[in-house]
């Protein structure tokens, strides 16, 4: 009879648990399919698209398997991109990160103005990338520019390089126009690391007669690890998709001497309608970001832990 | 009786009834006999209500159907709803909208290089049959024969577009400073033949070396838009006066030709004699420095002769542009070499995807309508040129300015000699190989091994594409007297 009584309950409680269990998932299930619709769907679709030679002159659309990436990987034109995207991000995010760090280390201090420096110091970063290249470019401009103006003045006679037209001087053009852009953000991330450090380590370190070179070296860089690795994370993925500021100042040239992936990947899927190859170009940066943030996170761990 | 004979006349009664509202509609579908643009206006008005979106180049181009579209607004109850672009993202956009199935655009303005390209998609609504029901076939044969030929408004036969800009290179240069006695006796020392208005590359090159030695800094003896984008449409005209040619008969690229190679060398050589930084000016560098009176000669598009003459300067539109310090000292010319490139222009086209297809048909006949195009090809603001033998003949545009008569007939002779660029599937790419090619020189790259790139790359692009469909795609292309490259265009005779 007992045995009747719990087989019974049990029986009408089931069906009440599993409506229990299933109510979470009705809250979640709406978030959940806007995020298969507009990430999960169209990495599929995409990935699909990179095996077929989806172009915008052919009526059919063959599957063509790893075809695209064969062609990808045999094409000089892709490894220079992804060349110059390597330099950017190893060249430029590292300037940065030093021009960064000794400007949060000289400010980090109380000092007359502060205030206002940081607040002029962070005006590059709150401008469209777009906006940003655009003035570099008349700050380039052979002729009128500020920048020849200057060089002009200092050797004394007139200069009209033409710093965007060359191929030695581009790509220089671009990173430094890059570096002032998003130096502001590497200053900005660090001030705040360097606020939250406990001062009472450092007393310690003065007392014993510690020299700048050593806090700085032993003290203030570990310290700062967990905080560095994450500013470097977050301007390596943004540098790994560098595209604004070439796409107005170079467009890519002269030549393709200047072509990062993100701007070949959009010349290929939106200039010239190759989306098969164009998705297999994209799927090979987002191995890059994978890869890249993979190594990042696990150091970001270590720092953290240690 | 009474009542058979009651029923045939009421039988006679109802066919009569019908034939005489079978009239009208008859009318109606058959070709128009009047003005076009009338037509279109009686014929658009069952549409009233409806709205057109229609995609035009931003900027002062998008200035053209914002005055004309409350108009046509007016007499029609249709709005247009003007969608401005950048002018790449004119060949982008659309399309991308069509094969994502939007519908988002009902008329859209295409360059005749990407017509190609957007036939093949499926994305451009054949006009034939609205044409022949409503448009006034004296009209069609109206179009300067260059603008309505094959590969411009028609593909394979089939019309897509009404052309709408006849947009051509000429060469302007100062006849003050050419006709300068002091100028002609020094040059002609200098270089033993008169300073003359220059008909080929080589008195153009001369005497742009001659202004420049003679003045610089204040004045260079020539401007012509280096930037990246479309820096190679000033290869495209001198390229095929010079007797080159995109392919062989395989279908394998021969850009790269000796006199491609000689061609480049020669540009290169051009940037010499320009303004420093030339390698970076567009399209506004060269006008303002034109405007300023800072160089002699200029190769560039129509709308800068009306400009440069002070036409319609008073316009709010014009505004950004400079004030012309050369007004009365401007002579024109075709671009020398023979054979001046036909560059860009634009097709007034309907999107397949467009749920209001005949509405946007209607609305392009009434813009291209030769009363309304006239309007509109003399809006002082406009960018649209002259592309219709009356626009070339109007006694009223004529005397728009002293020189205007002067201004219309190099037009149109440039046109009649022109070179279209190429316009086979992939045009983009291929063209974007030459531009790649152009700048790399100017940056210092040896020309031989610049066009030695782009050859590679035009022929990548012809196998990925089909060497076989290419190959029918350009020799339907060089149907069109004015797509075939050679010194000489060979007009067909009317």
């Amino acid at each position: 009879m007992v045995a009747t009584t719990e087989a019974l309950t049990l029986k009408s409680e089931t069906p009440r648990r599993k409506r229990r269990d299933l109510i979470p998932w009705m809250f979640v299930a709406p978030c959940m399919m806007v995020i298969l619709l507009v990430t999960v769907f169209p990495t599929i679709y995409s990935l699909g698209l990179s095996l077929t030679k989806w172009e915008i002159g052919l009526q059919e659309r063959p599957f063509i398997g790893l075809g695209n990436y064969i062609e990808l990987f045999s094409t000089a034109r892709f490894w220079r991109s992804l060349l110059i995207t390597l330099l950017v991000v190893v060249v430029g995010v590292s300037i940065e990160f030093l021009l960064g760090f000794g400007l949060a280390q000289t400010l980090s201090g109380p000092m007359k103005g502060k205030r206002f420096i940081v607040a002029a110091l962070l005006l590059p970063v709150m401008v469209m990338p777009v906006v940003v290249g655009y003035t570099w470019r008349l700050l380039w401009d052979a002729q009128y520019g500020p920048i020849n103006q200057i060089i002009g003045w200092i050797i004394g006679q007139p200069f009209t390089y033409t710093w965007l037209a060359k191929t030695e001087t581009a790509l220089l053009a671009i990173l430094v126009t890059e570096i002032w852009q998003w130096t502001p953000f590497m200053f900005l991330v660090f001030l705040s690391g360097l606020a939250v450090l406990d001062p009472e380590i450092f007393e310690a370190a003065d007392i014993d007669g510690a020299s700048g070179w050593t806090k700085l070296w032993y003290m203030t860089l570990p310290l700062m690890r967990p905080i560095i690795v994450v500013a470097l994370l977050i301007r390596g993925l943004d540098a790994l998709k560098f595209f604004d500021i070439i796409f107005t100042l170079t467009g890519g040239g002269p030549g393709n001497s200047t072509e990062t992936l993100s701007f070949y990947i959009y010349q290929m899927g939106y200039q010239f309608f190759r989306l098969g190859y164009g998705a297999a170009a994209s799927f090979v940066l987002l191995v890059f970001l994978a890869v890249f943030l993979t190594y990042l996170l696990k150091a970001f761990k270590a720092a953290v832990e240690r | 009786m009474r009542t058979r004979m009651f029923k045939i006349f009421s039988v006679l009664l109802a066919v009569a009834m019908l034939l005489v509202l079978a009239v009208p509609v008859v009318y109606a579908q058959g070709p128009c006999q009047g003005s076009s643009s009338q037509c279109a206006v009686e014929a658009a008005k069952k549409f009233a209500g409806t709205t057109i979106n229609y995609v035009r180049e931003a900027g002062l181009q998008a200035q053209d159907p914002l005055t004309m579209a409350p108009i046509w607004e007016e007499l029609t109850g249709i709005k247009v709803n003007v969608i401005e672009l950048a002018y790449l993202d004119m060949y982008t956009k659309p399309l991308q909208d069509h094969l994502t199935g939007g519908g988002a655009y009902d008329a859209i303005d295409l360059s005749p290089m990407w017509m190609q390209d957007y036939v093949n998609a499926g994305a451009l609504e054949p006009l034939d049959p609205y044409i022949e029901k409503y448009m006034n076939p004296a009209d069609m044969e109206d179009f300067l024969p260059v603008y309505r030929s094959e590969g411009v408004m028609k593909i394979n036969g089939v019309t897509y577009g009404l052309y709408d800009d006849g947009d051509v290179f000429i060469l302007y240069y100062r006849k003050d400073l050419f006709e300068d006695e002091t100028n002609k006796a020094e040059f002609k020392a200098k270089y033993g033949y008169e300073l003359v208005p220059p008909e080929t590359e080589q008195q153009m090159y001369d005497a742009a070396e001659f202004f420049t030695n003679k003045y610089a800094p204040e004045l260079y003896g020539l401007a012509i838009q280096r930037l990246e984008g479309q820096a190679y449409s000033w290869f495209v005209g001198p390229f095929s006066g010079r007797g080159g040619q995109f392919f062989d008969e395989n279908m394998k690229a021969t850009i790269n030709s000796e006199i491609g190679v000689q061609l480049l060398t020669d540009m290169v050589k051009q940037n010499k004699v320009m303004p420093p930084g030339v390698e970076k000016w567009g399209f506004m560098e060269v006008l303002s420095a034109w405007m300023d009176g800072k160089v002699a000669m200029i190769v560039t598009w129509p709308p800068i002769g009306r400009w440069s003459a002070g036409y319609g300067d008073t316009a709010k539109q014009l505004a950004w542009v400079p004030a012309s310090k050369v007004v009365g000292k401007v002579g024109y010319m075709p671009q020398p070499g023979g054979r001046p490139t036909l560059a860009g222009g634009f097709n007034m086209c309907v999107s397949a995807s467009s749920n209001n297809k005949e509405a946007a048909y209607l609305f392009i006949q009434w813009m291209t309508s030769p009363d309304i195009s006239l309007q509109r090809v003399m809006l002082p603001f406009a960018l649209r040129d002259p592309y219709r033998l009356s626009h070339f003949n109007s006694p009223l545009y004529r005397s728009a300015w002293p020189e205007a008569g002067e201004y219309l007939d190099t037009l149109k002779k440039a046109a009649m000699a022109g070179q279209y660029e190429l316009g086979i599937p992939g045009a983009r790419e291929y063209m974007e190989a030459i531009d790649n090619a152009l700048t790399a020189a100017y940056a210092g790259k040896d020309p031989k091994e610049a066009l030695d790139e782009a050859a590679a790359k035009w022929d990548a692009i012809t196998e990925r594409l089909g060497v076989e469909n290419q190959k029918k795609a350009y020799e339907q292309w060089l149907q069109n007297p004015w797509n075939r490259l050679g010194p000489k265009v060979e007009i067909p005779t009317e």
